[in-house]
This record gives structure tokens, sequence and C-alpha cells, in this order.
């Protein structure tokens, strides 16, 4: 016969089981997948090391992105985005904070080629299409729901340590 | 008391009207907040200029306009047209417009780049050694004065022009919001002014042709009471360009078993040294891969 302390303890662990599954489950919702072919740019080729790099960097800045459109904040930008990219992403982030407004990007999926990578690689010009189910809330009320399918021309250029967002502007099509 | 039916209908008339216009009036209301709403984007909104949305139905309305850069919210009256503030529509993107009352209508659109009214424009190496095949490149892009990239094709002239020579012109067309040229340097050193001109937009940017390695080094030295002193004839490139103060020549004597060294910089086209040694030597120059004459001279 099993002791109540016992029940307890199987009680605590499929508490567990189900609390990492949800969590699992949230991330997922909110980790983009991006994939990139850097195969077609020209006119300097990718070293695939600058691929890796770009891909990744790329990744974390949509992560940041959806961070700080859901919450509001700035913080999770973490100076992935610069230049006009980053004013622009501030700017709605205070309008957001303003209007009591907030965006949420979910189940983001990226394909991303290269199209253009300058002579001395000091550029490299990403065209995306993203898919994703895009939230938009006034405070916790949802007013719009929509899945939608975005083309997106990024501009990145190499930072001190990671490759960061210049420019990000959705064009009808590429 | 009677129970017939006109005793209950008598009874209970007054409060069944009551009833019907309650009913009535929640119809009416629920029709209301339920009313069709259309919304018209703008087919042609261009950055920074103003804008409307025309809506279709009637009363107020919560208006939210969300775009690159902007998250807005508002009382609009429906069936009027929705003025969009040029600031509102500054970013080149998408833009989501939603109308709630009661229920809510959304509709989305693209906001295009305006003119191009500045070129970013990026060019490498700022030094070039002269004579490199491929040395020189630039890339140029066009924004519109909100700072978005303008993606309509447009052609950029690229024009380069060196203090001696004829200025050389190239006109490639943007791909993608991108043009870019690969050059190989010239012969002479010298500034290299090169502009990227797309209309009335210019940008110009300056590359500074330097001479490239030593070539036909050779040295002349004599013994003096100090010892020996070698110097360089003028050091010049290849193409003749006087090479940079400051290249380090090395010169090297090895007389018997002995080995001296002396590192001296070029200093107004010749680099000299002083270097010890009493017996007979050979003395050589090198700069860089680039060797030069061997001098002999004989002991003291």
């Amino acid at each position: 016969m099993r002791t109540p302390s016992r029940f307890m303890l199987q009680l605590l662990s499929g508490g567990i089981v189900i609390c990492a599954a949800a969590m699992y489950s949230a991330a997922a919702d909110a980790a983009p997948q991006v994939t990139l072919n850097a195969s077609k740019a020209t006119p300097r080729q990718v070293e695939p090391l600058t691929e890796r790099a770009v891909l990744r960097d790329y990744k974390s800045a949509w992560t940041s992105l959806t961070q700080a459109l859901a919450s509001s904040s700035l913080d999770p930008l973490n100076g992935l985005f610069e230049a006009t990219a980053d004013k622009w992403l501030t700017d709605a982030v205070k309008d957001q904070q303003s209007s009591g407004l907030s965006r949420r990007y979910l189940n983001q999926n990226h394909q991303v080629d290269a199209v253009f990578y300058s002579p001395e690689g000091d550029v490299i010009e990403l065209h995306d299409t993203a898919e994703y189910d895009l939230e938009i809330l006034d405070g916790s009320k949802t007013i719009h729901n929509e899945h939608v399918i975005v083309h997106y021309v990024v501009l990145m250029v190499p930072g001190a340590e990671r490759w960061v967002i210049r420019h990000l502007q959705a064009v009808p099509q590429f | 008391m009677s129970w017939s039916i006109s005793t209950v209908w008598k009874t209970l008339r007054p409060g069944f009207w009551v009833l019907s216009l309650a009913v009535s009036a929640l119809c009416l209301t629920v029709a209301l907040c339920a009313q069709d709403i259309t919304l018209q984007a703008p087919s042609d909104a261009v950055a920074g200029k103003a804008a409307k949305i025309a809506t279709t139905g009637s009363g107020s309305a919560k208006f939210y306009l969300l775009g690159p850069s902007t998250a807005v919210k508002r009382d609009v009256q429906l069936g009027q047209d929705i003025a969009l503030a040029p600031d509102e529509v500054q970013s080149a993107g998408r833009y989501v417009a939603i109308v709630c009352a009661g229920s809510c209508a959304n509709a989305d659109f693209f906001v295009a780049p305006g003119k191009p009214v500045s070129l970013v424009f990026l060019v490498h190496p700022s030094r070039a050694p002269v004579g490199k095949s491929g040395l020189i490149s630039g890339v140029a892009m066009p924004f519109d004065e909100y700072h978005d990239l303008v993606l309509t094709p447009a052609a950029v002239d690229f024009q380069l022009s060196a203090k001696s020579g004829t200025p050389v012109s190239h006109a490639v067309e943007t791909h993608d919001g991108a043009a870019w040229f690969r050059i190989s340097s010239g012969k002479s050193a010298g500034p290299l002014q090169i502009t990227a001109s797309m209309n009335d937009v210019v940008a110009r940017r300056v590359v500074q042709q330097v001479a490239s390695d030593p070539c036909n080094l050779r040295i002349k030295g004599e013994r003096t009471a100090q010892g020996i002193e070698v110097e360089t004839d003028p050091v010049r490139d290849c193409d003749g360009n006087p090479v940079p103060d400051g290249t380090i020549i090395t010169f090297t004597a090895k007389g018997g078993d002995e080995t001296s060294t002396v590192d001296a910089p070029v200093k107004k086209d010749v680099a000299r040294a002083r270097m010890s040694a009493k017996g007979p030597v050979v003395i050589s120059a090198a700069s860089g891969v680039v060797m030069g004459n061997e001098l002999r001279l004989g002991g003291q």
C-alpha cells in the first residue's frame, strides 16, 4: 500500500512533468523556426562560418523582436538591432506602451535567402518569407488574429561580435 | 374568478407590450452593435504622406493602426474616412488597420518608400596600392527621407576620377535596392575620387592610392671612418611611384662568418644605414619579399 508521502511525491512529479510540457509548448510557439539558403548570394560567396553566424543572429533577433513587441518592453532587444531597425522597433514599443496595445508573433517559420553579399563582406541582404500567426491585443483583449505570410527585405551588418539587423522592411512581394 | 382566455389576456396585456418593446430594443441594440463594418485601406500609400481609410457603418468606434514603427489607438466615427497623418505612416512596410464597434473589422496595406534622398555608399579599401586587380569595390543603396530602403530599380552612376587620367563613369541599375562595382586600382599614386549619384542625390568617397611594393631596389655605399655608409636609390614601385615614407628597408652585411642586419625607414624616397664591418663584406637590401642588388666592399 502506498504511503501518503510517496503518493504526494508522485503527484508532484506528475505536476512537474505537465508544467514542463506546457512550458515547452509555449517555448515552441515563441521560438522562430529559421532556415537560411545562402547559395545564391552575389557578388561574394557566403562562407559557411558566416552563414551559420547570420542564421544564429537573425533567429536571435526575431526572438528578441517577438518578446519586445509581446511585452511592450525594450529590454529584450539586446543590441541585435541598430540604426533604422532599432529606431523603428523602439518607436513601436513606445507607442505600444502608451496605447496599451501589444502584438504576438506565434508559430513563426522563416525561409530566408541571402540575395546580396557585398564584395567586402560588410553588408548582407536577406529575403525572408515569414509565416506566422499575428495576434493583436488591446490590454488583455484580442482584437485581431490572422495567419499571414509576409515578405521581409533585411539588411544585416557584422558587429563586433555578431551580425546585427540594420533594416527590416516588409514588402508586398520580392 | 373566471380563468377564461379573455380574462388571462386582459391581465397580461400591459406586460406583453412592455416585454415586446424590451425585446425589440434588445434586437435593435444587437443589430447596431453587430453592424457590418468594412474598411477600405489605401492602395498606394507612400511613406510620410497623409493617407485615409474609408469606413462603412455608423456611430463611434475604436480605431487601431499597427505598423513597423507605430501602434496607434483612437476614437473614430464610422461612415467617415479615417485620416492617417504623415508621421503615422513614415516607415515603409505592412500595416494592419482595425476598427472595433461591438465586432471588429480589419484591413492590411503596404506603405511604399518615397523618392530617394540619400545614398548609403560603402567603398573599400580607404588606401589601395596601385596596380592591384579588382581591389577597389563599392556598394550604393538608396534610401528615402524616412530611411526606407528604395527597392524600385534605378540607375546609379559611379564616377571615378584620379589626379591623372580622364574620369571614368559606369552606370549600374540597383537590384533589390543595391548597386555595386569592383575595379582595379590605377597606375598612379594619389587620391581617387569616387562618386555615386542617382538623379540629384550624390555621395562622395576618396580612396588614397599608394605606391605598391618597391621594385628594382638598388643600393650604393662606401667605407668611412665610422664604418660603412649605405643607402638606396630613390625607392619606387614598378610603376615609378615613390613608396611612402616609413617603408622599411632591411640592409644585411655578410662578412666571413658574421652577419649583421639593420632596418631603416624610407625618408624622402631614400633609406640610409650605417653598418660596422672591418673585413670584406657583401651588403644586400630587401623590402618585404623584394630583394635588391648586392654590394661588395673590400676590407679596411
